[in-house]
């Protein structure tokens, strides 16, 4: 996803001035962000100090982004680095007096890489169900809900015969795959893995 | 973990109905388990964009120099000391457990404003340059200084 023009645009918009490019910056990577804050099993508070400065620091830093495209990158090293502040700021005085656990205070460079990747893949997945139409949505949506729909409430509720469910699923799922978005982060994830660590230009 | 792995599991996922249900369904749940306060957090950061001021930077931390003297010393100093500086204008600032006391060189009147990440407290530098905010913040926090002579300067963040 290092090349993915609707990251570099969004980036650009943001730089100029524009709040509604801002505000898909921060839907789009939320997720990557909190899933990061997370595994630091961090408190509630902690996780707000952390969110609210790392996109504090993307702000200032958006017309600075020498590479828009590896934003998600940025965007990951830069909240391991804060949560690393935070577990440290919070442990200081327990660390001095009973001897220091280190396992949380170095940024996992692997874990973060693999973390980049799942983030990636899945704010591209959902990008590209966004751009599915509605009626595609709505029957993936009632699919993918935990527990699953059963055909007959999906019949009630969509007024789809049982038996043209599975044929639409199949059919939905193809116009996901031909997608422009669904290219780009099939390329782009390959991309992503063969140039591993380098996302975090 | 070799890169084949997460290749063969792409391919899997872009082939197979199934699996890609499976990605879809887990790419949502990761979009659910965010909470809407983080999301408005993030976007209300942009407020800090264009801000017209320029960046006073750290120049001195007393709780820097402590550190190098802890082994010689048996009790913290009570007030800690911090200084900004910028082209413009400098900022000295005094922490005890009362609030903050500061100075801002070339002494002058102007105003003063603490951003909190909850938001701003507007308070008065006198004719002497100097200002009080009390009580101290109790998180991050920048001091953004407007001098009636012109100068416009924000401090990076501060935690106490």
């Amino acid at each position: 996803m290092r090349d993915d023009p609707s990251v570099v645009a969004m980036v650009v918009r943001a730089a100029a001035g524009d709040q509604h490019a801002w505000d898909e910056i921060v839907e789009r990577y939320a997720p990557l962000v909190y899933a990061i804050c997370a595994r630091y099993r961090l408190s509630r508070h902690d996780i707000e100090d952390v969110g609210q400065t790392v996109w504090l620091l993307l702000v200032e830093h958006l017309g600075q982004l020498r590479e828009p495209a590896a934003l998600p990158g940025w965007l990951a090293t830069t909240t391991a680095r804060e949560c690393v502040r935070v577990v440290k700021a919070a442990s200081k005085s327990e660390w001095r007096t009973a001897g220091r656990d280190d396992s949380l205070q170095f940024v996992d460079d692997r874990a973060i890489d693999e973390e980049i990747l799942i983030a990636e893949r899945n704010a591209g997945l959902r990008a590209v169900f966004a751009e599915l139409p509605a009626r595609c949505q709505r029957l993936l949506s009632m699919l993918i809900s935990d527990p699953p729909h059963s055909y007959a409430t999906i019949h009630e509720t969509l007024g789809i015969p049982v038996g043209s469910i599975g044929p639409q699923r199949a059919r939905c799922l193809d116009q996901l795959r031909r997608s422009s978005a669904f290219l780009t982060l099939a390329e782009g994830e390959i991309a992503g893995n063969t140039q591993g660590g380098k996302a975090r230009a | 973990m070799p890169d084949n792995t997460n290749n063969e599991e792409l391919s899997a996922i872009l082939r197979d109905d199934d699996k890609l249900l499976a990605a879809l369904r887990e790419a949502m749940r990761e979009r659910e388990a965010v909470p809407a306060w983080f999301v408005e957090t993030g976007k209300n950061a942009y407020a800090w964009h264009n801000i017209d001021a320029e960046l006073a930077q750290l120049t001195y931390d007393s709780d820097n120099d402590q550190r190098l003297a802890a082994v010689t010393r048996s009790e913290p100093a009570l007030i800690r000391t911090l200084a900004f500086t910028s082209p413009q204008l400098s900022l000295e600032l005094e922490v005890s457990e009362d609030g903050l006391l500061g100075q801002i060189i070339p002494p002058g009147p102007g105003t003063l404003e603490i951003h909190t990440k909850a938001g701003i407290i507007t308070t008065t530098v006198d004719e002497i340059g100097c200002f009080a905010v009390d009580p101290k913040p109790d998180n991050s926090f920048r001091l953004r200084c407007r001098t009636a002579s012109g100068a416009d300067v924000l401090t990076g963040w501060i935690t106490l």
